[in-house]
């Protein structure tokens, strides 16, 4: 019976390991603590599994107990969010300002966007304020609808879509500001930074 | 972003409003098709969505990070034949 339970839940997480293991990677910075949140995660979820609905959504079900497990654990270690200013919080942010880069008009907007480094999607995301970070992280990376990222997070649908904007600003804010240090961007701006 | 509803078309401020539930296909079926039908005649609307869709995918691509090693893989999954 129990090795039926096992087998059963072996089945239903696996498909979702990698995506557990990413989102807690991205949200603990670190390897050590990523494998734990991912382990304490599991020990939970096998433990709950009972009150798990067949037929459900079991991936939010699983990413809502990593949310709380990392929210729970982390609470203590997580800095209060940062004080961020809105003021360049305009739409089409990193659009808007390759388009006003002169040194860029030889190569398109895709273009440079197929070149940013792994490294810099990684650094922006993990430079977000947790609670962007994760809508950011849910949203994009691992695909989930607005409905679903509300079930996760426990907010409402008006809160994630607002944490989602900024969030997404704020990178896009990140990503132009590495392309300049990189050196891709040779323009003068004394203003946009 | 109701507001939007109420006209027939879409002008560009109502796709700046709405860019954001469209590139996460929330839009519902009208407001989709009045978003796109904009796209069609508004090249530089047209640009702007097209990077941002870019933009997600590559976000979606480069910002997931796979299990390093098969051991940890088989650790994870095996995990809870320890509570046994």
């Amino acid at each position: 019976m129990a090795k039926e339970k096992d087998n059963s839940f072996t089945k239903l997480v696996e498909p979702h390991l990698n995506s557990l293991y990413s989102t807690a990677l991205r949200m603990t910075h670190n390897l050590h603590d990523a494998e734990d949140l991912v382990q304490d995660t599991l020990y939970k979820a096998f433990r709950s599994i009972n009150q798990f609905q067949q037929n459900t959504n079991f991936r939010a079900w699983i990413f809502r107990i990593m949310v709380n497990t990392f929210i729970t654990a982390y609470r203590k270690a997580v800095k209060q969010p940062m004080k961020i200013s809105y003021d360049d919080m305009e739409e089409f942010y990193l659009y808007k300002r390759l388009d006003e880069t002169v040194s860029l008009q030889e190569t398109s907007k895709e273009e440079f966007l197929e070149n940013i480094f792994d490294d810099d999607i990684k650094n922006a995301l993990e430079s977000l304020p947790y609670q962007f970070r994760l809508v950011v992280l849910l949203c994009d990376v691992e695909g989930f609808s607005y409905n679903e990222i509300a079930e996760i997070v426990d907010a409402p649908l008006g809160t994630i879509m607002s944490r989602l904007y900024r969030g997404r600003k704020l990178l896009q804010r990140y990503l132009w500001k590495y392309a300049k240090e990189r050196g891709y961007i040779k323009d003068e701006f004394s203003q946009k930074t | 972003m109701s507001s939007a509803k109420k006209h027939e078309h879409y002008n560009c401020a109502d796709i700046e409003a709405l860019a954001q539930r469209y590139v996460d296909g929330q839009l519902n079926d009208y407001e989709n098709r009045l978003f796109e039908e904009h796209l069609e005649y508004c090249l530089p609307c047209d640009k702007k969505i097209q990077f941002e869709l870019k933009l997600k995918e590559i976000v979606h691509i480069k910002g997931r990070e796979m299990i390093p090693d098969e051991k940890l893989k088989l650790k994870l999954k095996n995990l809870f034949t320890d509570l046994l």
